[in-house]
């Protein structure tokens, strides 16, 4: 078991400077956020994230009123004591890194398969995969494969910023969600700021 | 066949834009616009009657207007073929006093009705040549080109006529407009009746608009004095203007951009303010008012002023509900008041504010219009802590300001004496006739908050909110997004909703640049300013009325709404499409058209005349 886990780190140490050259990310970077990103897997209950987005909300997330274009998200609604107790969590693991850095909570729509919704963001503003405003966007093929694996996954899909996905398990052992660990080479103070 | 008389022939020269008996430079009253080649812009025809009140005998461009104010109107110089031209507005005045500020105006092409509109005003020269077509605004068979002028009278101007003119050359011939200006005696009040806030997030678009200046120094440039420079000319720009101008500091999660507040350092009882240094340069000139030192009107601290506070500064949001949290928050407010006070910075309110919604991922409760009463409890332990925080007999001022919509009047009750300035959603506030009245008897600030209307809409659409604010009596509007005008504001234009001014870099200026719909909104101000200095002889209730007739022929009830029956559901149960339906009623009030705020204008200038 110990041999395989040292010839995974060494592979990933081998892919994450393939990614310093093809995204000027440097490769302890990556390795620092994949470390927090392994322990945010353990440490982020899965079972109180499973409880943060209401039950009205997922009632609303998909509705439509040609009359009302602010419907969804006027509905959208969290508990806000797991909504807290995970977010204490995900704060607490940023400083796990050297640099400023995010862990986002992102959760599966159940019945909207090929969906993904952010539910916690966190200070820095910093996410690959997040577009201002919206309350749900399109699964990506790599979170596809963190939900189905359990797998961590590294991407590095805009230039200068790495994410490590990493799954978040229930109570019964399944994948219920994923983290993003998330930072950027150069740091933009102003971006997100609206 | 019956005979068309005079007036009909003068409108009809006017929407078509057919000469005038002045030739080729024309003089249109402020709410007419005019389009490229010459003709009235089609939401502004239904005032184009208007155009004849603005001359007199022989062609004389007649101005009437009090001192410490602006006259103003368009000047349009037509030519039926590309040439050369000069014109030229002088109004000679012995003492100096009156002073004429001109503007090229910019002929936007808005795609979704692929008209032009002008709006930017491009400050030019009392003298200014040029040729037609613009050669920079770049339209085919352009044969119009239209100018915006400002006539200033200063308070100690005296009284009287003074005569002007207005002088066009082009090829061998000069076409001249001569200009009377009536200076009233009457001083319109520098302390406006309602605050027009205009409203702004964060400093990127800054960036944005300001390119050839931020890539010059772009690793620097938000700490740069271009940059400082700028945010003050924004600032100066809505001041004259009567407004005044806000930028909110963080984003949804709590990121603070680092102009808008102190360096912070350290953890829990250990965490403290490190320097000031970004935020004194940033707000020391706003707050002393020495940014408007050079400004016509009284040079005074800024009113109002977002602080970067929220859920996530000064005080960490991991530590939330525990001791930490308090200790942050209440350490570093404590030293941001004792900043504030020795400095003296004691004459602008200072708003704790919350923009955050829980759509936006970053906290489980709304900061900004709450819908869910359970979120309330978050306030209401930001006012404990601000109460610790603060000394009791600070003489700075801090305010606890919330942005409400659907359960306002809950919030009203449950959070009196905590929030103290309310910015309220003008539909759901049309609800309740009594809330203004009640809040500010006991002591409140209230503004209701909407956006500006396009240039696609009648010239004096925007007239609509400073006077809607009046007849309420509630304290100011808010502009809720001033200063984006889109990716391609020049020649693919959005129309302007979020936007009242225009980067002036194109024009090689490097501050920001007004236009047409901000001067209306100003023009509107100074005359609601002085109608209400009527009030010692006339009730305050007869010149609302009288305004509210003038403008629209409607009546002050028709400006609010019947209590609608959700109203009395829990706010949670309401929908949007619902609440539009409780709104028709002052929905139905309409567009005044272009001719709305010229008849108050004129009610206001019977009224001084009364006076007199």
């Amino acid at each position: 078991m110990k041999i395989l886990y040292l010839i995974v780190s060494l592979l990933f140490v081998m892919l994450g400077t393939l990614k310093l050259s093809r995204n000027d990310v440097p490769a302890e970077m990556q390795m620092e956020l994949d470390s927090l990103a392994r322990v945010g897997s353990v440490m982020v209950d899965g079972d109180v994230c499973q409880k943060i987005v209401t039950e009205r909300s997922k009632e609303f997330l998909f509705a439509s009123d040609p009359r009302d274009k602010f419907l969804a998200g006027d509905n959208y609604d969290v508990d806000d004591v797991a909504f807290n107790s995970v977010k204490k969590t995900l704060l607490r693991l940023s400083h796990l890194v050297s640099y400023p850095a995010d862990v986002n909570l992102w959760m599966p729509i159940e019945g909207h398969p090929g969906k993904i919704q952010l539910v916690i963001r966190n200070k820095n503003e910093m996410s690959q995969f997040w577009s201002w405003g919206e309350l749900y966007g399109d699964m990506l093929p790599q979170m596809e494969t963190v939900l189905k694996t359990g797998r961590r996954v590294a991407v590095a899909r805009k230039p200068g910023w790495i994410s490590v996905l990493a799954p978040i398990h229930n109570s019964l052992g399944d994948v219920v969600g994923l983290i993003e660990a998330v930072s950027q080479v150069k740091v933009d103070a102003h971006e997100n700021v609206k | 066949m019956r005979r068309l008389q005079a007036p009909f022939l003068f409108l009809l020269m006017v929407i078509s834009g057919q000469a005038l008996p002045a030739a080729d430079l024309q003089a249109l009253p402020e709410f007419l616009r005019s389009d490229p080649f010459g003709a009235i812009v089609a939401p502004d025809r239904s005032g184009a009657d208007l155009a004849s009140n603005l001359y007199g005998t022989q062609q004389r461009v007649m101005l009437t207007g009090c001192r410490g104010g602006y006259v103003s109107f368009h000047l349009v110089v037509k030519l039926p073929s590309p040439s050369n031209y000069t014109l030229e507005v002088a109004i000679p005045d012995r003492a100096n006093k009156v002073q004429i500020d001109l503007f090229r105006e910019w002929f936007h092409f808005t795609d979704s009705d692929r008209h032009y509109y002008p709006d930017a005003l491009i400050p030019v020269h009392a003298t200014y040549s040029s040729r037609l077509p613009e050669p920079d605004n770049n339209i085919p068979q352009q044969t119009s080109q239209a100018f915006w002028v400002d006539v200033y009278i200063p308070p100690d101007t005296r009284p009287g006529i003074l005569s002007g003119r207005a002088q066009l050359k082009a090829g061998a011939k000069t076409t001249i407009l001569p200009i009377r200006l009536t200076v009233l005696a009457s001083i319109i009040p520098g302390e406006d009746v309602v605050t027009i806030d205009h409203n702004s997030y964060g400093s990127s678009w800054l960036a944005q608009q300001f390119v050839a200046s931020y890539q010059h120094n772009p690793d620097h440039w938000f700490e740069s004095d271009q940059f400082f420079g700028l945010v003050h000319a924004y600032h100066r720009l809505f001041y004259e203007h009567r407004g005044i101008f806000h930028q909110l500091g963080y984003g949804h999660s709590g990121k603070v951009a680092p102009e808008f507040a102190p360096v912070l350092e350290g953890s829990g009882r250990a965490k403290h303010i490190t320097s000031w240094s970004l935020y004194d340069r940033h707000y020391g000139p706003l707050l002393d008012g020495t940014a408007f030192s050079a400004c016509r009107r009284v040079p005074r601290p800024i009113p109002f002023v977002y602080l970067p506070i929220n859920p996530e500064w000064p005080a960490s949001y991991e530590f939330w509900g525990e001791a930490g949290y308090e200790a942050e928050f209440v350490n570093v407010v404590s030293e941001i008041e004792r900043h504030f006070r020795e400095k003296g910075w004691t004459h602008t309110n200072f708003e704790i504010f919350f923009n955050h919604k829980k759509r936006y991922k970053g906290f489980p409760w709304d900061g900004d219009e709450v819908r869910f009463p359970k979120d309330l409890k978050y306030f209401l332990e930001y006012g404990r802590l601000l109460r610790k925080a603060l000394p009791a007999d600070t003489p700075a001022h801090f305010l606890f300001r919330v942005d409400v919509s659907w359960d306002m009047e809950q919030q009203f009750e449950i959070l009196k004496g905590v929030v103290k300035l309310w910015c309220a959603s003008g539909g759901i506030l049309s609800f309740y006739k009594d809330a203004p009245k009640m809040l500010r008897d006991r002591g409140d600030v209230i503004w209701y908050y909407g956006g500006p209307p396009g240039v696609t809409d009648s010239s004096a659409a925007i007239t609509e909110f400073p006077l809607r604010a009046w007849l309420w009596g509630v304290n100011g509007y808010v502009h809720w997004l001033t200063v984006s005008p889109g990716e391609d504001p020049w020649f693919h234009f959005n129309g302007g909703q979020t936007a009242l001014v225009y980067s002036g870099e194109r024009f090689g200026l490097t501050e920001p640049i007004p236009s047409i719909r901000l001067k209306i909104q100003r023009n509107c101000l100074q005359d609601l300013a002085l109608l209400d200095s009527f009030k010692g002889r006339k009730s305050l209730e007869s010149l609302r009325a009288g305004a509210a007739r003038r403008y629209n022929h409607s009546s002050l009830e028709d400006w609010w709404n019947p209590r609608p029956a959700l109203a009395d559901l829990p706010s949670d149960q309401w929908l949007g499409s619902a609440i539009d339906d409780a709104t028709k009623h002052t929905r139905a009030l309409g567009d005044p058209g272009a001719s709305g705020w010229y008849n108050v204008h004129q009610y206001a200038l019977s009224l001084q005349a009364e006076a007199k």
